[in-house]
C-alpha cells in the first residue's frame, strides 16, 4: 500500500476494522513513514475525544410507538385522499359549467408571452445553481433586517418588514415545508411567483452575480 | 414473518400483505432513529424523520425492484430525508423564522431524551454538525454504523477510494475543532 492508501486506512486501523493483511502493512509503514505518524496522532486524538460521544438512548418503550404513530398517518392519508376524491367528483360538473360560461362571457387577456419566454429562460438561468447559493443570497439581503415576533401577523408582517421582498421569503417557505429540498427544486420555488415577482428575483440573482 | 429476509417483506408487501411493512418498520426503526438522531442530534426532529422514512417507505415499496438491498435502500432514504431536515433547519436559521417554529429548547428535554450533555459531548456534536454534508454523511455510517464501504458506496453512490478520503478528512475535521475548543479555553 502507498502512502495515500495508508493514510486514508488509519482510521480502520484505529477502530480494528482492517483485515491482518492490511493491518501488517499500515503498522509497517508507520515504523518508516513521519507524515503518517503525524496524521496518525492526530487521528487518535479524535477518536479518544469521540469516546465522549457514546449514545444514550431514547426509552424502549419510544420504539412501540413508532409503528401506531406511521399507521395512524397512513390512514389519515388515505382519508384526505379519499375525501378530496369526493369533493372533487362532486364539484367537477359545477366547475366545468361555471368556466365554460366563463369563456364564453368573457375574454381572458392573455400574458402568455412572458410566461412561456421570460419564465423559461429565468428557470434555464438560475437551474444550475444551489440551494446553498439562493439561500445565501436571501440570507445576506436579510441579514439587517429585524425579525417578527408575532407569528399571528406573519404573512402581512413579513410583506411589509421586508419591502415587498418578502416573496422569495414565501418561495423558500414554500420549500421547507415541501418534500423537495434537496437540490432545490428552483422549477418549484418560482412556480406561483408573478410577472413582477420573478423580475425581481431575476434582478437580485443578477445583482449578486449568481446569473 | 421474524424469519423471512427483507426481500421476502417486500414482495410479501407487493402481493397485498401489509404485515410485512409493518415488519419492516419494526426491524429497522432502531437503525432508522439512530441514523437520523446521529445527524440532528434532536429526538424530535430524529422522531419526525423515522416517520417520515417509513412514510416514504411505504409510498415506494411497490415499486422497490431489489436493485440494491432493502437495508441499503431504507439507508439511502434515510440519509436523504436527514439532510433535508439538516437544510431546512439550516433554511430557517436564515430567515431567522425558528420563532414561529416553536423548538424545544435544550432546558425543556422531556424524560425520553434525557441526554448527558457532558461539555465534551457537546464540543464533538458541534465538531460533527460542522462537517460538509457528505464527510458527515460518511463518518455517521462508518464510525457509528460501522457500515462496511462497499454498503456505504451504495448507499451514497460514490466510490470506495472517495469515502475513504472523506472519512479521514471528517475525522481529522473533528480533532481540530476540538483541539481549537481546548486551546481557546
Amino acid at each position: 500500500m502507498h502512502t495515500e492508501h495508508i493514510k486514508y486506512s488509519l482510521m480502520d486501523y484505529i477502530t480494528g476494522h482492517l483485515n491482518e493483511y492490511d493491518l501488517d502493512q499500515v503498522r509497517l509503514h508507520l515504523r518508516h513513514c513521519s507524515e503518517c505518524q503525524n496524521h496518525y496522532n492526530e487521528l487518535i486524538a479524535a477518536y479518544d475525544a469521540l469516546q465522549h460521544s457514546q449514545k444514550v438512548s431514547p426509552s424502549s418503550a419510544y420504539y412501540s410507538t413508532i409503528l401506531p404513530r406511521v399507521q395512524e398517518r397512513l390512514m389519515g392519508h388515505r382519508d384526505s385522499v379519499w375525501s378530496d376524491r369526493k369533493i372533487t367528483s362532486r364539484l367537477i360538473l359545477p366547475l366545468a359549467v361555471s368556466a365554460l360560461l366563463l369563456i364564453l362571457l368573457i375574454r381572458i387577456p392573455s400574458d402568455s408571452s412572458y410566461n412561456n419566454e421570460q419564465t423559461d429562460a429565468l428557470f434555464q438561468a438560475v437551474k444550475d445553481y444551489s440551494a446553498d447559493d439562493v439561500v445565501q443570497a436571501v440570507s445576506n439581503e436579510y441579514a439587517g433586517s429585524s425579525v417578527l415576533s408575532n407569528s399571528e401577523v406573519f404573512s402581512e408582517g413579513v410583506a411589509e418588514n421586508l419591502q415587498g421582498d418578502h416573496f422569495i421569503r414565501e418561495a423558500l417557505l414554500k420549500q421547507i415545508e415541501s418534500e423537495e429540498i434537496v437540490d432545490m427544486d428552483i422549477d418549484g420555488v418560482l412556480s406561483g411567483l408573478n410577472r413582477e415577482q420573478a423580475d425581481q428575483l431575476l434582478s437580485k440573482l443578477s445583482e449578486r452575480e449568481m446569473l | 414473518m421474524s424469519v423471512s429476509s427483507d426481500l421476502e417483506l417486500v414482495e410479501l408487501f407487493q402481493k397485498g400483505n401489509e404485515d410485512s411493512f409493518n415488519e419492516l418498520v419494526r426491524r429497522y426503526q432502531e437503525k432508522v432513529y439512530w441514523i437520523a438522531h446521529r445527524f440532528v442530534n434532536d429526538h424530535d426532529q430524529a422522531d419526525d424523520i423515522v416517520q417520515e422514512v417509513f412514510l416514504k417507505v411505504y409510498g415506494a415499496l411497490n415499486d422497490f425492484r431489489g436493485k440494491s438491498s432493502v437495508y441499503t435502500w431504507l439507508y439511502r432514504i434515510t440519509v436523504n430525508v436527514s439532510l433535508n431536515t439538516i437544510r431546512k433547519q439550516r433554511i430557517k436559521d436564515f430567515l431567522r423564522i425558528d420563532e414561529f417554529f416553536d423548538y424545544p429548547s435544550e432546558e425543556s428535554e422531556q424524560p425520553d431524551k434525557q441526554y448527558e450533555r457532558s461539555e465534551q459531548k457537546q464540543l464533538i456534536e458541534e465538531a460533527i454538525e460542522r462537517l460538509p454534508e457528505k464527510q458527515k454523511a460518511v463518518f455517521i455510517l462508518r464510525y457509528y454504523e460501522e457500515l462496511p464501504y462497499e454498503d456505504i458506496s451504495k448507499i451514497l453512490k460514490t466510490s470506495v477510494g472517495g469515502l475513504k478520503a472523506n472519512y479521514f478528512h471528517a475525522v481529522k475535521k473533528i480533532g481540530e475543532f476540538v483541539n481549537r475548543a481546548h486551546r481557546a479555553h
